[in-house]
């Protein structure tokens, strides 16, 4: 029963945040300047090839209505017609989606193939009085380096130096895996440095808070190897914030994706909104901005289900203390 | 410690290991020209063999809001790509002559009328034979439309089929530039039994008698081209296909170049010739082109100084195309008059009314009128190098005591602003003209009656539209060239649209990859335009 109403307040909360980002973005596409007829038709185009386009996309109705209908077929699965390549949405939407939960899934696990190791290993040799200088200094680096600097950078460095690995086109997964990895691998490092760097840290704090506890004492007391006590009685009991924030980390990666797409011209969700705001194509933004929230939505919900896995004081069947 | 120089020797390699990866050096440009031919930017070695894949990347895909109906393209990014399955009655060669392509030859019997004598087995990617009937309906179609190539075909009276492999067009006066118009994609031939019967909607399907037909289309991610088996012309296309990439970042497109992923891009960075410099096997060539910018000046906002023509005399007089051209296109730009600098019979800048004052007459001019501490706003995009050339304005005009200000937008917004309403509510605004290629046509965008998207911003002027009409009515001559001359000078002592300098179009390509043919001069901002004759010597 408390996971019933757990799911359903879930299910709740997650639709009125839904609801919420739709009203958002469909007013904010509206409020940005520059006209979609003249942007959609070019200069050339008359009043009345213009009054025509508005009229096929309904955008010649009031706004209210316009956010009613879009709604309604978003509720029923039709996320519109873009103006620009006059196809449907969803399907280019699903079409692009690999390329991105590519992108997404490997800077993932860089983030946590580097981010983890690199925060215990800092940690684990952290001395009492402070230091790690370098360490910080690098992680702050990566938090603070925008993608779009870095991501320019790297093209240009390997555009010269290719080192094996390809800027500038993309081979699909399913053509060629080898030499789509070669496309993938520098927009994932691009991607990952902000998160590698936040996972490595986060991981440092919560490993130095286990460090201290009496257990971990009383484990080296028992003679335990280093790598087990590591292995047994850390890194379990500091996963919780490390995997709340590679959950958090993952949807994040996706906002960043719209940059390294773009960067790198791989032909995933974030170019395709990227270009879409710049021709005022609004169906398209709608439904990728929509889908991101919902990326983001379902992101928080596996990672409280991951949570609860890993200290059931904190799961779901928790219940209130109070 | 011991972490921090693992870190640098393994950086240490890395870069190491990267300059040995460094290729030879080719110059850019010069290479590229010398080895041409006179009006050729390259030459494809034909003694090279036929077949291969063509990667190529550009920066922007076709306008498909339109579809991909050729008669609706209106920029020379669509016209580029729908001219490898679509052809045209008559095409452009090196020097802006007409040159025949689907029909064989013409007659003029008289200044009003073309007699075209259609080549014969010339069929549709469908296996279709082309026809007479196919001619007349596509042009009747055409000047039925909302195409603003309507306006550029002239005053066409009647297209009739004569027998089967002849088509008459009658003009109802003299028109000069009839014959190039009909050069660009939007006077292409369709299969208008196709069309009729609606097997076949040009909106959604590629069906010309072209080189290449579409085996795949992704809007802006990528076009994918198989040879047309169909094709008339025996021997070509010289590829067996083409793959072409929309990567919008330049610096995509030139690491692409680098690493071989493309054999051929077009560039818009001015400085990305200097950036391929020492890159291995690329070459970086210049294309002129007769698009030029200009710079527009509203004279239909209220209250505005920049209604009184004195104060756009004093601003078209104390701009220094040349300065522009240098400093903002890096020299490969050249300042022009309203008839684009480089087509045969265009006016010469240099002796524009304009071009013979001072600052100093700029000056008087702005007391004259009462506007002596004139300032006012400058609309751009932030696509380069339009910042370049507005700094260049900016810098030019405070010269003659005139201040402006800069304000930089994304295309849709600057689109928003400056054709979105009318009147439109900017002071000046910059942008750029596909310049075409016969001297009188893009003058008829002078006249906002004709052209329509400037209705907001420019007030007609009865005298210079005389004046342009008059010159397309004129033969290719001196007489034209005189009537092109004074076309010019009223368009400069106007001022609404200052003419400033072309717009160059730079294009690489790997030579261990390619051996393609591209002219030296561009009127439609089509680069593709000799594709068909490309080599294919490695694809990657």
């Amino acid at each position: 029963m408390r996971l019933l109403m757990w799911w359903s307040g879930r299910a709740l909360s997650s639709a009125a945040t839904l609801l919420g980002v739709s009203v958002l973005i469909f007013a904010a596409v509206r409020l940005m300047p520059g006209g979609f007829a003249e942007t959609v038709l070019g200069p050339f185009a008359t009043a009345e090839q213009k009054a025509e386009l508005a009229a096929r996309y309904g955008l010649d109705q009031a706004v209210f209505l316009q956010y009613g209908h879009w709604l309604s077929a978003v509720a029923g699965g039709d996320f519109g017609v873009s103006m620009i390549s006059r196809q449907p949405v969803g399907a280019e939407l699903l079409a692009r989606l690999p390329v991105t939960a590519e992108l997404t899934v490997l800077a993932v696990l860089a983030s946590v193939l580097a981010g983890v190791p690199l925060g215990v290993l800092t940690a684990v040799r952290a001395r009492p009085e402070g230091g790690g200088a370098a360490g910080r200094l690098l992680s702050g680096l990566g938090v603070s380096v925008p993608e779009f600097v870095l991501g320019s950078l790297v093209v240009f460095v390997f555009s010269r130096y290719a080192l094996g690995l390809k800027v500038g086109s993309w081979v699909p997964l399913t053509q060629d895996p080898a030499a789509n990895l070669a496309t993938m691998i520098l927009p994932a490092a691009v991607l990952s440095v902000f998160s590698i760097s936040v996972t490595a840290r986060t991981t440092r704090d919560a490993v130095m808070g286990v460090l201290v506890e009496p257990y971990v004492t009383a484990a080296v007391g028992r003679g335990e190897s280093p790598w087990f006590i590591v292995r047994h009685h850390i890194l379990r009991n500091a996963a919780t914030p490390v995997v709340t924030l590679i959950g958090t980390t993952t949807a994040y990666l996706l906002g960043g994706a719209l940059i390294v797409e773009h960067v790198f011209n791989l032909p995933g969700v974030g170019s395709y909104i990227v270009q879409a705001v710049g021709r005022r194509d609004y169906a398209v933004v709608q439904a990728g901005v929509l889908l991101a929230a919902g990326v983001f939505i379902v992101m928080n919900v596996l990672i409280d289900l991951l949570v609860g896995m890993l200290d059931p004081r904190l799961g779901v069947m928790a219940g209130r203390r109070s | 410690m011991r972490n921090l120089r693992l870190a640098c020797g393994v950086a240490a390699a890395l870069l190491a290991s990267a300059c040995a990866a460094t290729g030879t050096t080719t110059s850019p440009t010069a290479a590229a020209q010398q080895s041409a031919a006179p009006g050729y930017l390259a030459l494809a070695d034909q003694s090279l063999p036929s077949g291969g894949t063509l990667n190529l990347q550009v920066h922007i895909d076709s306008g498909a809001a339109t579809g991909y109906d050729p008669q609706l393209a209106d920029v020379a990014t669509t016209w580029q790509l729908l001219s490898l399955s679509y052809e045209t009655l008559v095409t452009v060669g090196p020097d802006f002559s007409v040159q025949p392509l689907l029909a064989e030859k013409w007659d003029t019997p008289s200044p009003t009328e073309y007699v075209f004598h259609l080549r014969k087995g010339v069929r549709f990617a469908n296996g279709r034979e082309m026809t007479a009937d196919d001619v007349v309906g596509s042009l009747k179609r055409l000047l039925a439309s909302k195409s603003v190539w309507r306006g550029q075909l002239g005053p066409v009276k009647s297209v009739t089929a004569d027998g089967d492999g002849e088509v008459k067009v009658t003009l109802s006066e003299p028109y000069t530039p009839f014959l190039t118009a009909l050069a660009n994609v939007p006077a292409a031939v369709l299969p208008m039994k196709e069309i009729d019967d609606k097997s076949v909607d040009p909106a959604t399907t590629l069906l010309g008698t072209g080189p290449y037909v579409v085996e795949n289309h992704r809007q802006d991610v990528s076009w994918a081209f198989k040879r047309n088996d169909q094709y008339w012309n025996k021997g070509k296309p010289a590829a067996d296909a083409l793959n072409i990439t929309i990567a919008p970042e330049e610096a995509a497109r030139i690491a692409a170049l680098q690493n071989g992923s493309a054999a051929l891009a077009t560039l818009g960075n001015v400085d990305s010739a200097t950036m391929l410099a020492g890159a291995g096997n690329v070459q970086v060539g210049t294309q002129a082109t007769t698009d030029f910018y200009y710079l527009m000046l509203n004279s239909l906002k209220p209250g505005s100084k920049l209604a009184d023509p004195k104060v756009r005399q004093a601003i078209a007089i104390a701009l220094d195309n040349q300065q522009i051209a240098d400093v903002a296109l890096g020299g490969q730009g050249k300042p022009t008059a309203i008839t684009p600098a480089g087509l045969p019979g265009a006016c010469d800048p240099a002796a524009l009314p304009s071009a013979a004052k001072s600052v100093d007459d700029a000056k008087a001019l702005l007391a004259e009128a009462g506007a002596q501490d004139l300032s006012f706003t400058l609309t751009i995009f932030s696509t380069e190098p339009a910042p370049a050339v507005a700094q260049v304005i900016q810098q030019n005009l405070q010269q003659a005591g005139i201040t402006v200000k800069i304000e930089q937008m994304d295309e849709a917004s600057w689109s928003g602003k400056v054709y979105g309403k009318a009147p439109a509510d900017f002071d000046a605004a910059l942008s750029w003209f596909a310049g075409y290629a016969d001297p009188g046509m893009v003058t008829k965008w002078w006249n906002p009656e004709t052209a329509g998207f400037n209705v907001g911003f420019m007030k007609p002027d009865k005298e210079l539209n005389t004046l342009i009409d008059a010159a397309g009515k004129e033969p290719a001559g001196p007489s034209r060239d005189q009537a092109l001359t004074a076309v010019c000078a009223k368009a400069d002592a106007d001022a609404q649209m200052i003419p400033l300098v072309t717009r160059p179009a730079t294009v690489a390509f790997r030579t261990d990859a390619l051996s393609p043919s591209l002219y030296a001069t561009e009127g439609y901002g089509n680069v593709l335009r000799l594709v068909a004759d490309a080599r294919v010597k490695k694809t990657q």
